[in-house]
């Protein structure tokens, strides 16, 4: 029983490795050439959807609403919490009650 | 007074006031107003769910219900806490006979915070420990990919999982390839109801990778009661753009043992089935735990292996049906764990007003 469940959680580790390279792969091969891209020396701005995106799904799934009347306040939340910066805060805002 | 402590003074004085210095020039970078429709008036969020488990044949109900309140004073000060309320009933002889138990209740934590800018945050009062990627982070019923915790989840966050005293934490250094975060914290000890704690020190840091999503951090815990012992976690999370999964790892090492566990969670939002089956997420989980010095405080006294196959189905955001299986493996004895239930998360101002 131990060395069945053992080996199909070692597969599932296997199954996962393969669509990280595989995820690793297309992130490479479709990466639209953008103006920073033509110039490395100027990274693309971050926008507070990138910034939404990247940070809330670091822990859970990313609320579709956040009421407007409380967006402040649970974003002041998330940014004790995910330790995120004033410029990330300020995004996030801008994103989500523009 | 020694020309030695003088010194040792003097070297004090000029690194707080240099660190004044540093915090009052980022808070004047920061200070400037930003023009946006985000309201700041205090709000309830949380969780609630119900969890159905049975362990080695014991049935056990397990309903709860954990808000958060979070009250802001203008965009600098947050006070946030809170409040588990969690039953738990199982048949008056475990297997047999009609259910019987209890309501907890408990103050996760209660804190006061100071964003006073983007490098310092400074909270005071009852703070959850920052050691490794569960106890701040995935304790949550709504978070959690898998109802029970780690086994090595007591590594680290003795005795109450929180410190009382004051942390310190932000974003060390910021870039748009990656962004460097600190925690650190004194807790003393306290014995005071719904505000036990020991007395610690210790802190995290991580570092996250933007372009690739990917996080690595390590955490540190200066345990300072009878027997002072160190604990350490490394931890990795990763959330790769092109495809749903969630990959999250963590090795601890503490005196009373040593554990590791690996967690991905695969969302079928992206295979081509009908959508019905696309909001299916299956997690995986394995762990190991070696106890060291006869294991103890909180954690087996015999090695242990776990694994864990999950499957949630998300109806929404804030709501979806959870059930998994594991089996553990002891030499005290092996055991099947199953859990079925349902988690919903919470949001909403604490009075009504004008939109």
């Amino acid at each position: 029983m131990k060395r069945i469940l053992l080996s199909l959680s070692v597969c599932s580790y296997l199954v996962v490795a393969g669509s990280m390279a595989l995820a690793y792969q297309d992130q490479q091969s479709t990466k639209p050439v953008t103006a920073a891209a033509a110039h490395p020396q100027t990274p693309p701005a971050r926008t507070g959807e990138q910034v939404f995106n990247d940070n809330c799904s670091r822990c859970h799934m990313p609320p579709m609403v956040i009421p407007p009347r409380i967006t402040g306040t649970v974003v002041m939340h998330m940014r004790t919490r995910a330790r995120l910066s004033r410029k990330d805060q300020e995004l996030l805002l801008k994103y989500l009650a523009p | 007074m020694p020309r030695q402590d003088h010194k040792l003074y003097r070297i004090l004085i000029a690194a707080l006031a240099a660190s004044a210095a540093w915090i009052g020039t980022a808070a004047a970078q920061d200070a400037h107003t930003l023009e946006t429709h985000a309201g700041n008036i205090p709000a309830i969020s949380g969780g609630a769910g119900y969890i159905h488990n049975v362990n080695g044949g014991v049935t056990s109900l397990e309903p709860q219900i954990n808000p958060v309140l979070l009250v802001p004073f203008g965009s600098h000060v947050l006070l946030e806490s809170r409040t588990s309320f969690s039953g738990f009933f199982q048949r008056e002889d475990l297997t047999t006979g009609p259910f019987k138990g209890k309501v907890f209740k408990s103050v996760d934590y209660a804190q006061v915070d100071w964003l006073a800018n983007t490098h310092l945050i400074a909270s005071i009062g009852k703070y959850l420990l920052p050691f490794g990627l569960y106890n701040e982070r995935l304790v949550p019923l709504w978070i959690r990919n898998l109802q029970d915790s780690p086994i090595t989840a007591a590594i680290g966050t003795r005795s109450s999982g929180a410190g009382d005293g004051i942390m310190l934490r932000g974003t060390a250094i910021q870039s748009s390839a990656y962004s460097v975060q600190y925690s650190s914290y004194f807790s003393a000890r306290s014995g005071i109801n719904q505000l036990e704690a020991a007395r610690t020190a210790g802190g995290d840091t991580s570092i996250y990778l933007t372009g690739l999503r990917l996080e690595a951090g390590v955490s540190y815990q200066r345990f300072l009661q009878q027997r002072n012992i160190n604990s350490v976690a490394t931890y990795i999370s990763w959330q790769p753009r092109a495809t749903p999964l969630d990959l999250k790892a963590e090795g601890d090492f503490s005196y009373n043992g040593r554990g590791y566990w690996i967690e991905n969670a695969y969302r079928f939002e992206q295979l081509p089935i009908p959508p019905v089956f696309r909001k299916i997420q299956a997690v995986t989980r394995i762990q190991q735990f070696f106890p060291l010095h006869g294991g103890g405080n909180s954690l087996p006294t015999v090695s242990t292996t776990k694994v864990d196959f999950g499957l949630n189905y998300y109806f929404r955001d804030d709501l979806r049906f959870v059930s998994s299986y594991a089996r553990n493996f002891s030499t005290q004895g092996n055991a099947n764990v199953w859990n079925v239930g349902a988690t919903y998360r919470f949001m909403f101002p604490l009075w009504p007003g004008r939109k």
